[in-house]
């Protein structure tokens, strides 16, 4: 009997090549610290992917294993090596360019893909680094604001950012790029630690007489901002804000502080998923987790469904363990709910493009690009 | 425990025993410095995630213990060390990634500027207690906000990246996890003696007896303003080698990061968890708090260890306030 | 630019008066007993997150929930107070180590219980602008000023005149001499420490109505309220009005006519400044030396 069972194994591994495996990729993310808002929400994208993808390749079997990286950097890179020792072959997550860069590079050392989309600063693509992949950017964010305001033909511009260093970067970016087309832009960075933003505001109102407001932000500065700007109430056409801002929680939240405002966003809320892919991804979100999908979940879960992709074809050809992940990462060529996503040389997605959504009553509305537009801008249009 | 006719309590006997006792205590240190530089590469070295811990834990522990010879011999409690750490990992960084500077010249030059980082501070030495730790603490921010907003020389909120690894010294590259250790054990090795070094001097004396009475030193004629400026500017060199070691270690650097509030209470809760007035304390209260935090709580509570952290500390102060070592001494004389 | 400066200094004001209610608590128990609690923010933060359950899950306006917030703050700085007093020397340097401890467990269990998200108010009743001639605010804002004004009185008022206040005195200067006088100190310094709960209390429910409230928050919330206390010097309530009015409006005139980008330099670089002057705050007595 033994004999026998030796020789069908024997010649089932002869028979080589694609057999069905269970591979183990890692995520580090924040769960606590100053993060931790960020990382639950893409580590529930992280989840959802790896549920829609066992369900549909039918092959291979991901599993996730989460480390929590507490918003510190070296947390970070002790969480890619832990989770290399139990046999992780990729890494997905990190947030802020000070955690994934050095944790980016423990996961290179180590010979693991690290795929993230919470690094959108420059110097992580322009390092060298082999094994990094990233499917946003500041360029993407940068190409949504300036849509917006060349369809609004706005002529001046306040630029509020707090001194952070993503905000920063797009912010400059910005105005630097406004200048060149001749519209004025004026910059007011503010330390992350301010809660009123009534002098900003009013020096806005007083001095700048800008046409809208653009909000460099993270969610509590678009609550001080938007609420001073309600109480000052400058003459401007319109105010835009960046990520965390055209999310269905915020219009659940603050009702009154978000109408006609603008954010980038995704996918118009109630969301409309006309592509197979779409709808799978918010179905199978609702029932893990109770409630729509944001940002923070779309992102992590385009994130992890490419590499999990390429992790599946590259066992089939058996490379998984000699690069052959970041050899299929490179291959990929697909519409995915952010858009068209491909990874150039330095891992950087050169496709992404970010769409901007209004507040309208209660729903958003996708109004730039024009191609993706679910609905028209409602210009000028302002929470009071 | 008292057997009648113990023996002479004076003369050859005691002092015997005593030349035995520090024979053992000098042999133990032995077998541990064996066992830090020898053991612990060769039985741990492969495992990259534990060596990190430890390395970490070891950049703490170098805080902490500049933290705790300004406590001890200068006797001022500061709640803003991070001023220094971050001062010593930008001076470094900015000077070997845009001037060229060898890696180890530029740690200790890191450690040189958190020391000029100090003198600015000098004026606070006459406040009492928590005015000194907050005047501290207000350094810090003002330094973080300053490698905010001085983008020219610092790279502003983006930071500093790639900032060159720790070199090959004698064909043996420090730059991986076994190297770092290396290094790092070395450096807290060395403070250690320099602090051991100070406190058995006649300065070392003075402060003491300085920190018992300030008016009696004054009366005596120790200059104890000076003294204390001494310690203040040591202990911020400690801190600031700590802070570029690890500005070389991580190979980034950004203003939140270097003067982070994490510089400041981890520590202190590892000085005070190991003893806080012992030599050893600091650094032992440093490597049990953050590996037993790390490897064991985070095992077992993924998100809620830090609330055992929490609990631990609170414990410690109520049933161990002098520290873990003077815990374990007290277990062997039972 | 009148206009401008005119409305730094309203905001200052009114900022000055909440950062005053948030550090009430913590002067208190610093004059009191010479502990400073480093878990006073936190029990801020929690009687934020206790407006943050009533008005969302009740729908109710969330000045409803102080009753609540004073009782479930004021168990949680007694139960503060009782670990505190199980410390049996070097009182000073161990309470800060112990209260770190405490706040790091408070933070966490109000991550477990609240989750990472930003909180606020969502009353649009308490977001309205109140406009008086050219000067702006918010409805919340003004609202709590008052009710931190009135506070800030009455506390000076319960020192100074109530049997407890007086007695809260006398431990603070001399312990054992209260002890003499038949005031049981522990007892006193209970008391201190409830009132310093229910301060937080309020100042909590009105972080959350004009403010926003994440779970790692505590801490900067600790050290505001600290600095404002050594600012105001030890013992001092008035000055831990002056103080925090200072830090505010230092703050807004910082912002409205240098950069944003400087406001926490502002407050720093004020605070370093009065000390050099002032050693012992704005208003502290003279203290010996040694």
């Amino acid at each position: 009997m033994k004999n026998i069972t030796i020789a069908a194994l024997t010649a089932m591994a002869l028979a080589g090549g694609a057999q069905a495996e269970e591979f183990t990729v890692g995520a580090e993310l924040p769960l606590t610290g100053t993060l931790a808002r960020v990382g639950s929400g893409m580590q529930e994208g992280v989840m959802v992917a790896a549920e829609v993808f066992n369900k549909t390749n039918g092959k291979h079997k991901i599993k996730i294993v989460t480390i929590d990286d507490e918003s510190a950097p070296a947390k970070a890179v002790a969480a890619v090596e832990k989770l290399a020792s139990q046999g992780a072959v990729a890494i997905t997550g990190g947030y802020g360019s000070n955690n994934i860069s050095p944790a980016s590079d423990a996961a290179n050392k180590l010979g693991l893909v690290y795929m993230t989309s919470g690094g959108v600063d420059d110097s992580l693509v322009n390092s060298g680094r082999k094994n990094f992949f990233r499917i946003n950017n500041t360029a993407g964010y940068e190409k949504a604001v300036l849509g917006l305001l060349a369809d609004m033909g706005a002529k001046s511009v306040s630029i509020v950012f707090s001194t952070k260093e993503a905000t920063s970067d797009l912010a400059n970016s910005v105005q630097k790029a406004l200048t060149a087309k001749g519209i004025k832009a004026t910059t007011h960075s503010f330390d992350p630690a301010i809660t009123d933003f009534k002098p900003i505001i009013n020096k806005i109102k007083l001095q700048d007489k800008s046409e809208a407001i653009l909000m460099v932000g993270y969610e509590n500065d678009y609550v001080g901002i938007l609420r001073a700007a309600r109480v000052l109430k400058p003459p401007v056409k319109a105010m835009i804000g960046v990520w965390s801002l055209a999310t269905p929680k915020m219009a659940a939240e603050f009702p009154d502080l978000m109408p006609n405002v603008y954010g980038t966003a995704l996918l118009p809320f109630p969301a409309v998923f006309d592509t197979a892919d779409g709808k799978v991804f918010a179905d199978t979100y609702k029932a893990l987790y109770k409630k729509e999908p944001d940002y923070l979940g779309q992102f992590g879960y385009v994130q992890s469904m490419l590499l999990f992709e390429a992790i599946a074809r590259a066992a089939d050809k058996g490379t998984v363990k000699k690069g052959g992940v970041a050899e299929e990462l490179r291959k990929t060529d697909r519409e995915t709910l952010i858009g068209r996503v491909q990874f150039g040389a330095n891992g950087d997605n050169p496709n992404f493009v970010h769409r901007m959504g209004q507040h309208q009553g209660k729903n958003i509305v996708i109004v730039w690009p024009r191609e993706t537009a679910t609905g028209k801008m409602v210009y000028p249009g302002l929470p009071w | 425990m008292n057997r009648p006719g113990a023996g002479a309590s004076t003369g050859t006997g005691a002092r015997a025993a005593a030349g035995a006792a520090a024979g053992i205590g000098r042999l133990w240190w032995i077998a541990a410095l064996a066992a830090a530089y020898v053991a612990v590469p060769t039985v741990l070295g492969a495992d990259n995630y534990v060596m990190s811990l430890i390395v970490a834990a070891m950049v703490i522990g170098c805080v902490a213990l500049s933290w705790a010879l300004l406590g001890n011999m200068g006797g001022m409690v500061s709640f803003g060390h991070s001023a220094f750490f971050g001062v010593g990992a930008y001076v470094s960084a900015i000077v070997t990634a845009k001037l060229g500077v060898p890696v180890l010249a530029g740690i200790a030059l890191g450690g040189a500027g958190a020391l000029l980082a100090s003198v600015v501070m000098l004026p606070v030495l006459r406040l009492r207690g928590p005015y000194f730790a907050l005047a501290i603490l207000a350094y810090a921010h003002i330094f973080r906000i300053l490698a905010t907003e001085w983008s020219s020389v610092t790279g502003g909120s983006g930071g500093i990246a790639n900032i060159p690894v720790l070199p090959t010294i004698f064909g043996y590259d420090m730059s991986g996890k076994t190297g770092a250790y290396l290094t790092i054990l070395t450096i807290v090795l060395l403070f250690a003696l320099a602090y051991r070094a100070m406190r058995a001097s006649h300065y070392g004396i003075a402060l003491r007896a300085m920190h018992d009475s300030e008016d009696a030193t004054r009366v005596v004629g120790v200059n104890s303003t000076l003294l204390k400026g001494l310690m203040l500017m040591v202990s911020a060199f400690m801190a600031g080698v700590a802070g570029a070691f690890n500005a070389h270690y991580i190979n980034f650097l950004e203003p939140d990061y270097a003067f982070n509030s994490v510089w400041v209470t981890v520590p202190i809760v590892a000085a005070i968890f190991g003893g806080y007035r012992t030599i050893a304390g600091p650094v032992v209260g440093a490597l049990v708090v953050y590996l037993l935090d790390q490897l064991v709580f985070k095992t077992l509570i993924p998100t809620g260890h830090q609330l055992v952290l929490g609990g631990l500390l609170v414990a410690m102060i109520i049933f161990s306030p002098t520290g873990l070592l003077a815990l374990l001494r007290r277990k062997d004389h039972a | 630019m009148t206009e401008l400066i005119l409305q730094a200094l309203y905001s200052g004001l009114l900022q000055g008066g909440s950062y005053a209610l948030i550090a009430l608590g913590l002067a208190l128990v610093f004059g009191t007993m010479r502990v400073i609690n480093l878990a006073h923010g936190e029990l801020v933060l929690l009687a934020a997150y206790i407006a943050y359950s009533v008005e969302s899950g009740l729908g109710l306006n969330p000045a409803w929930a102080i009753p609540i917030a004073l009782v479930v703050v004021s168990a949680t700085s007694a139960g503060v107070y009782w670990i505190v007093s199980r410390i049996k020397k070097d009182r000073e340097i161990n309470s800060l180590i112990l209260t770190f401890g405490i706040g790091v467990i408070l933070t966490n269990l109000i991550l477990l219980i609240w989750k990472a998200d930003v909180r606020s108010t969502s009353s649009s009743w308490l977001q309205e602008a109140f406009v008086v001639g050219p000067l702006y605010s918010m409805r919340s804002e003004l609202i709590f000023f008052v009710v931190s004004l009135l506070l800030i009185g009455g506390l000076w008022w319960w020192l100074s005149r109530s049997w407890y206040g007086r007695a809260l005195r006398a431990v603070s200067s001399n312990r054992d001499a209260a002890k003499l006088m038949g005031i049981s100190p522990g007892r006193t310094e209970l008391v201190s420490f409830i009132v310093a709960g229910m301060l937080a209390g309020f100042a909590g429910v009105a972080l959350y109505s004009y403010g926003v409230i994440q779970p790692a928050y505590g801490g900067a919330l600790t050290v505001k309220a600290f600095i404002i206390t050594v600012l105001a010097g030890i013992g001092s309530i008035p000055g831990v009005l002056l103080g925090a009015v200072l830090l505010g409006v230092a703050e807004a005139l910082t912002v409205t006519l240098a950069s944003s980008g400087l406001q926490e330099l502002a407050g720093m670089t004020l605070f370093l400044l009065v000390l050099f002057v002032m050693p012992n705050g704005l208003m502290g007595a003279a203290r010996r030396r040694g």
